[in-house]
């Protein structure tokens, strides 16, 4: 077994004087899909701003075995460790061709850029279609793809996906899905926070449950799909905190 | 190509203006050139990164003074004076905008405030600036080279921005305008495309300053730092099209005419009409004057109610 793509330790971080997180443990293999679940106020987004390096934390935070701590969040997303941000982060009014481009913004390697946008167009043909349309002006469910889009321009090792299914239908949902899994085929390894438990689960590998600042639960999604615990969180009868 | 070709066309026939026009003509000609290139300037940071500065008055007397100083007090040639203006005003860029500009939103805005003030004050009493009465510059009667000055410098900042809109570095400021933070992650390095924004800016509004100067041949402390004149800027350029290559040049000239026009029968009045302008440029065409025009094209009036509709006024 090879050393782990992103391992998190003994992690704490939080607002000011307020806690959040404390004492998380996670970690994603190379070529998996891992997936956070949890209710809102979780601490999940908390989580992911300290693996990006946009909150300050405490313990062990490592990419590919080199500490994230030192860092400054271009430099994480420079090492391959990209994240598709709740809101989705778009920018309104450049078109989807420069949004995707803005995504290479550092890369150096013309053919590689190309190649990078055949696969997004090749993913999501409707953002071919509509390359030269305002970002702004597309449908919930475009601007979601374009966020995918534009994070895989940056050629991610990592590819961080938070909230993914926010707002969207459920057939959209089921599409971004698959397209998580179709890249999972061409190496990237994936890390999906969701509220939507029952459609995380459809396609991770592993999941974590987070409530209150903790991990409480961990394994094979299989196993906590059967869980009582999570069941129960799932139907929405737990308390988040 | 087309477009091109009448972009070309108005050029050459602004460039030969001197040979057909009379002189009145040739005057107003040189403060819309200049006024013109005050807003293309302004663009270059509150069209394309969406900060709004008010210290691009503090550049334009910084470059009239620089010129002022070096033409009045040292002898110098018109070029050098336009230089150290220039110099002065970059200098000037670098040293607030790299504290300010670290900062985000609406900060700098107010930051850059005060400064025309504080610098009329301090050019007031230095003895070098002719302390409040000003200086007195060597007169040249020659309109059709201040024409052609002023022409050439709008040319130059214009395709400057053309440049821009087309480049890594313009797409990395419209990236900070949509949403600072991803653009930063994504790797813009924020602080400094700011700043070297604001640095550009600054040099055409110190270069327009310093030709305004000479063909004036007298400043002083009042007119040099007139606040009012950056309150021009953001109007004509909101008007015309922030962050659009050619919306400034159309804002400033089409708001120039107007603004003559009425200033030479009621002067309450041009007052008066810039204020009711930026009302309805504000509520009807938030995106300006070139859009406008891509919008009626495309559905008519109905582009009025869509984007009252879309920006919820």
């Amino acid at each position: 077994m090879s050393a782990p793509l992103l391992e998190i330790a003994g992690l704490s971080a939080g607002y000011g004087a307020v806690p959040v997180l404390r004492d998380i443990a996670l970690k994603v293999d190379v070529g998996e899909i891992v997936t956070l679940v949890g209710s809102n106020g979780a601490g999940k987004t908390t989580l992911l701003r300290a693996i990006s390096r946009t909150l300050g934390a405490r313990g062990r935070l490592a990419f590919d075995g080199r500490d994230l701590a030192p860092l400054s969040p271009e430099a994480v997303f420079a090492l391959g460790l990209v994240q598709v941000p709740e809101g989705r982060q778009l920018f309104g009014r450049m078109t989807v061709e420069e949004n995707l481009l803005m995504g290479a913004y550092r890369r150096k390697d013309a053919a590689g850029v190309a190649q990078s946008f055949e696969r997004v167009y090749r993913l999501f043909p409707v953002l071919f279609e509509r390359r030269r349309q305002k970002a702004g002006s597309l449908s919930g469910g475009e601007q979601q793809m374009c966020a995918v889009g534009r994070a895989l321009m940056a050629a991610p090792r990592l590819l961080v996906v938070d909230e993914m299914s926010l707002g969207l239908a459920p057939v959209v949902v089921d599409q971004l899905l698959g397209v998580l899994s179709d890249i999972r085929g061409e190496g990237v390894t994936v890390l999906l926070v969701e509220q939507d438990v029952f459609a995380a689960f459809s396609i991770a590998d592993r999941g974590y449950v987070m409530e209150t600042g903790r991990i409480v639960r961990e394994g094979k999604v299989s196993e906590l799909a059967q869980d009582p615990e999570v069941r129960r969180a799932y139907l929405g009868v737990a308390e988040g905190g | 190509m087309l477009r091109w070709a009448a972009i070309a066309a108005v050029a050459l026939l602004l460039a030969l203006l001197p040979l057909y026009g009379d002189a009145v003509t040739i005057q107003y000609g040189i403060n819309a050139l200049l006024v013109a290139v005050l807003a293309q300037a302004w663009n270059i940071l509150g069209g394309f990164t969406g900060y709004a500065s008010f210290g691009n008055s503090t550049f334009y007397g910084l470059g009239t003074y620089g010129t002022a100083i070096a033409m009045a007090q040292f002898g110098l040639p018109f070029w050098t004076g336009l230089l150290l203006g220039a110099a002065l005003a970059m200098l000037c860029a670098l040293l607030v905008g790299i504290p300010i500009l670290r900062l985000r939103g609406p900060y700098f805005a107010i930051a850059t405030l005060g400064l025309s003030a504080a610098l009329s004050a301090l050019v007031a009493n230095l003895d070098i600036a002719g302390r409040n009465i000003g200086l007195i510059l060597p007169l040249t009667r020659n309109d059709t080279l201040f024409y052609e000055a002023s022409l050439a410098l709008l040319a130059a900042a214009t395709l400057a921005v053309a440049w821009l809109s087309a480049s890594r570095f313009g797409m990395g400021l419209i990236a900070i305008r949509e949403d600072e933070d991803a653009a930063a992650v994504m790797g813009v390095n924020t602080t400094l495309y700011k700043v070297v924004a604001l640095v550009l800016s600054a040099l055409f509004t110190a270069v327009a300053g310093g030709i305004h100067a000479y063909w004036i041949t007298f400043i002083d402390p009042a007119s040099a730092f007139d606040s009012t004149l950056n309150v021009r800027m953001v109007i004509m350029t909101v008007f015309g099209g922030p962050g659009t290559v050619l919306g400034p040049v159309v804002g400033a000239f089409i708001l120039s005419a107007i603004y003559e026009a009425l200033a030479s029968s009621i002067s309450t009045a041009a007052a008066l009409f810039f204020g009711i302008v930026i009302v309805l440029a504000v509520i009807f065409m938030p995106r300006g004057l070139v859009d406008l025009g891509w919008g009626f094209r495309r559905m008519g009036p109905r582009y009025l109610l869509e984007t009252v509709r879309q920006y919820r006024l």
